[in-house]
């Protein structure tokens, strides 16, 4: 590309001179064309760049152009497809996991890592391109969210076969009788959209939200009541997913097609299936938008066209329906009704009429309500490792870490500042619990004293993850109700445990404990990532690479919680 | 040794070879053209027919950014040579912004009309808000603007399966043009048909805020709107304003697709309309050749053949349309003239 562009500036500047310059020009060009030569020799310059990052990658062909997807995690289930797609245009597909509500932040940062983004809705495009480089936005399919709910407690709610209300549900979560799980409404489109479409039925409003309604006390307190029925979070849907079928849960608000795909999955290990429910007062559409990033590469675009093209066609179109998404405009054909089951509830006959977005300032006012003020607040120890070998670089990036998340200018940056009523903890260990410092409340104060406290922390010592975990529950369990909030133990560590306690210890203890509570890990240092991901997989969690992305994990973690 | 001839014969080869091609290609030389562009539009310049004339003929290609007709005249124009917005109040705003420009040309027109659905056209038709005539529908604004001022709901003209009030859905007044359109419509419906003055915004705004109001996030491109409506179903978007070049510009390029959509899709021409006219402004010298090559014969013609523009030539349509749409009028006569600049702006203030 840089040759190309470097061909149309020499023909520029010869355009005034052109015989004198002819000589000139093609020495220039002789020189150029030598280039070109020793690299096809040499291989160096092969045209494609190698894949750099992303979650997943799928090779086209070595020449190819490769294009940076960044998408929701709802498209992982798309996966297959895509292969394919690189197969058949030869072009290489890197594609980077979000939440769509951060890739509209990744968008209003220029997207420069990215050359397609892919959320679930286009409100998040509009919202998010405010720099105009958003280009061939064409949607892929739809499918609305929905809530799936076990069938047995749907028989037992009565919404088998009728029209249900979003006030249905909030009551049948004010009697206790079903509790949820959803994602972040402030990193995620299915979260956002349901959390808004709770907003409209709790306001009794079918248009038209203002800021002013947002204040509204009475709504205040619904809505804290409804969110409260949440039992887990994640940032992106089909992480969510992943973390219902890991678990023992009533409910999940996602979109249909994850719904058709954790059926799947149930069924086939002889599970519950859930039963769809379009909630008629709070319902929305994910559109699915595939739309080019322009950062001014010609044959970018045309990669990009290809494989777009590939993604509309009636080959992959039928693909993807098999998945559980509707096609665009053209919704189910016959033969893959199929795959829309009735008996889950799934009806795509219906019309569905989704509520309208809020404004753009009223939207983001209230995802910031969301974080700060309505969602269950978060109850978070820091397990936090000052073993010896954590010393030198790990206990840097440690500590640098936790002053991006308790230093409040650093955390509102990202949005993951501290909201009213949650609670930090932060446990330091090595071979032993070290002490347990609580911060007394979430003033930016208090939680710069604990961010103090860790700064002043010396490593030395072996390592007992296990031992820090389990006080972090203690704590929790000993001085909280947890259905008030929403518990995570995070571990900052390089996770070579070598203490008196071992897996084994930790998990008779979690069972006998029986509590919901997720052990996350972020990891630092010569990370040993095998004992982190044991303790992820036996509480539901997950494993971040705190080194290659410290926010990026951050922001993931808080999702959950 | 005798390799190294023989690569160096190669060299030589090359070289004239790219010695050649330079010369040829000098002759040729196209002036790539940066601007902004109203979304309605992109199809037209991806045209490769259309992109070869203004090679050809004109030396030009055109590059564009995507922006809506208002929101590109405060946008960053470094490097820019031209606007395209859909409207004259867009050169109007350019010019109490920044200047006359270089040059501008009116390059095409197209009316407002309405997007719907079969079912919804059917309920409006039992409400005698829609008409037909000759095979083409028109909807009577006054009496659609009382429905949205009354917050008739969809239940209320028999059509429960759709959640909310009547209301047309529209790109952002503020920043897009169609929704500009639509609100100037709505504005003049407002004031009992007649195009609003200065004197009379402060009167209809109310309304207008009220109407607006309802419509929680608009979208900020028309093309975006357009295919949303499409995708996402009677319920998602039951009327939307738009162009009357879409659905043409749809047909010729989807025939399959606009074939399974045709009996639902409807274009519906609210009497009184109001015309959008794709003006194009030029901000650099280089951009002034832009309108010439837009105003070519050949371009006119396939603006109105493949993308549903009218042209001074193609004003009133003979002969099939294209596209094979059905429901287009030959002749758009009942026409309201757009508010001046300055109501415009108040009336675009008053709703931001």
């Amino acid at each position: 590309m840089t040759l190309y562009y470097r061909f149309l500036v020499l023909k520029k500047r010869c355009r005034d001179c052109a015989p004198r310059c002819l000589m000139w020009g093609i020495r220039r060009l002789s020189v150029l064309l030598l280039a070109v030569m020793t690299c096809l020799v040499l291989g160096a310059c092969s045209g494609g760049e190698e894949n750099t990052g992303g979650d997943s990658y799928f090779a086209g062909s070595s020449g190819g152009e490769t294009l940076r997807i960044v998408s929701g995690s709802e498209n992982q289930e798309l996966e297959h497809i895509l292969e394919d797609c690189a197969r058949e245009t030869g072009v290489n597909i890197e594609i980077t996991y979000l939440g769509s509500v951060d890739i509209m932040r990744t968008l209003e940062q220029g997207a420069e890592n990215y050359d397609v983004v892919w959320p679930a809705s286009s409100i998040w495009i509009s919202l998010g391109d405010s720099s105009h480089l958003v280009k061939h936005a064409q949607s892929v399919s739809t499918t609305p969210v929905v809530f799936g709910i076990r069938q047995s407690l749907a028989d037992e709610l009565g919404f088998v076969g009728r029209e249900v209300s979003v006030k249905d549900i909030l009551s049948a979560i004010e009697e206790g009788k079903m509790s949820f799980c959803m994602t972040s409404a402030t990193q995620s489109n299915s979260g956002a959209s349901a959390y808004i479409g709770f907003l409209y039925a709790l306001m009794g409003k079918q248009e038209a939200m203002t800021e002013a309604d947002l204040q509204d006390e009475t709504l205040k307190g619904e809505i804290t009541e409804l969110l409260s029925g949440i039992d887990r979070s994640s940032g992106s849907s089909d992480w969510l997913k992943e973390m219902f079928l890991n678990g023992d849960y009533d409910a999940m608000v996602n979109y249909e097609c994850l719904i058709i795909s954790a059926n799947r999955d149930l069924e086939e290990q002889g599970r519950e299936t859930l039963y769809t429910v379009y909630p008629y007062d709070g319902l929305s559409l994910a559109d699915s938008p595939f739309a080019y990033v322009d950062h001014g590469d010609g044959n970018k675009e045309e990669a990009f066209l290809e494989v777009q093209d590939y993604l509309l066609s009636d080959e992959a179109q039928n693909e993807i329906q098999r998945t559980g998404r509707r096609s665009s405009s053209l919704g189910v054909s016959e033969e893959n009704r199929d795959v829309f089951r009735q008996d889950w509830g799934i009806d795509v006959d219906r019309v569905l009429s989704p509520i309208p977005m809020p404004a753009a300032d009223v939207l983001m006012e209230a995802l910031n309500l969301y974080q700060t003020q309505f969602k269950k607040p978060s109850l978070t120890v820091y397990c936090l490792d000052f073993s010896g070998s954590m010393s030198g670089e790990g206990n840097e990036q440690m500590v640098e870490a936790m002053a991006q998340i308790l230093i409040q200018e650093n955390a509102e940056r990202n949005l993951l500042q501290a909201s009213e009523n949650e609670v930090n903890i932060v446990i330091p260990f090595d071979d032993d619990v070290i002490d347990v410092w609580t911060a007394p409340d979430s003033s930016p104060e208090s939680l710069e004293a604990l961010y103090n406290e860790i700064q002043d922390e010396v490593c030395a010592g072996g390592t007992d993850i296990y031992r820090a975990a389990r006080e972090g529950i203690l704590q929790m369990t000993s001085g909280y109700d947890l259905d008030q909030y929403t518990p995570a133990v995070i571990l900052l560590t390089d996770g070579m445990s070598n203490g008196d306690m071992d897996y084994d210890d930790f998990q008779e203890f979690y069972r006998e404990e029986g509590v919901d509570v997720p052990v996350f890990s972020i990891m630092f240092g010569d990370a040993e990532e095998e004992q982190l991901e044991e303790l992820a997989a036996l509480s539901n969690a997950r494993v971040f690479d705190g080194r290659e992305d410290l926010i990026g994990a951050f922001r993931s973690v808080k999702g959950y919680n | 040794m005798k390799s190294k001839w023989a690569g160096l014969i190669l060299l030589i080869v090359v070289i004239a070879a790219a010695g050649i091609y330079y010369l040829v290609s000098s002759g040729n030389r196209v002036t790539v053209l940066d601007g902004y562009l109203g979304g309605e539009k992109i199809g037209l310049y991806e045209d490769e027919e259309v992109a070869d004339i203004l090679a050809d003929r004109y030396h030009i290609q055109f590059s564009y950014s995507r922006a809506g007709s208002l929101d590109m005249v405060t946008a960053d124009q470094t490097g820019r040579d031209y606007l395209f917005p859909s409207s004259q109040t867009t050169l109007e705003y350019y010019e109490d912004e920044h200047g006359r420009p270089l040059a501008s040309e009116i390059v095409f027109n197209t009316p407002i009309v309405i997007y719907s659905h079969r079912l919804v056209s059917d309920a409006l038709k039992d409400q005698g808000v829609v008409t037909e005539r000759e095979g083409v529908l028109y909807a009577d604004m006054e009496k659609l603007t009382q429905m949205m001022l009354d917050g008739t709901s969809w239940a209320d003209i028999g059509l429960p399966e759709l959640y909310g009030s009547v209301s047309v859905d529209t790109t952002d007044p503020t920043k897009s043009n169609s929704g500009n359109m639509f609100a100037a419509l709505l504005a003049n419906v407002c004031n009992g048909g007649e195009t609003v003055t200065d004197a009379d915004v402060a009167q209809v705004l109310p309304q207008l805020q009220e109407i607006f109001g309802q419509l929680g996030y608009m979208e900020t491109s028309s093309s975006d709107l357009f295919s949303q409506f499409l995708n996402m179903g009677v319920g998602a978007k039951p009327m939307i304003a738009g162009y009357e070049s879409q659905i043409i510009e749809f047909a010729v390029e989807n025939p399959e697709d606009y074939e399974e959509l045709k009996d639902d899709l409807v274009m519906i021409y609210p009497t009184p309309t109001v015309w959008s006219t794709h003006v194009y402004i030029a901000l650099t010298e280089a951009g002034e050749q832009g309108a010439s090559a837009l105003l070519d014969e050949e371009v006119q013609r396939l603006a109105w053949e493949k993308h549903g523009f009218r042209t001074s030539g193609y004003g009133i349509v003979q002969g099939t349309i294209p596209g094979g749409v059905s429901g287009v009028a030959a002749e758009v006569t009942q026409v309201i003239p757009v508010p001046g600049y300055s109501a415009m702006k108040q009336i675009i203030d008053g709703l931001s």
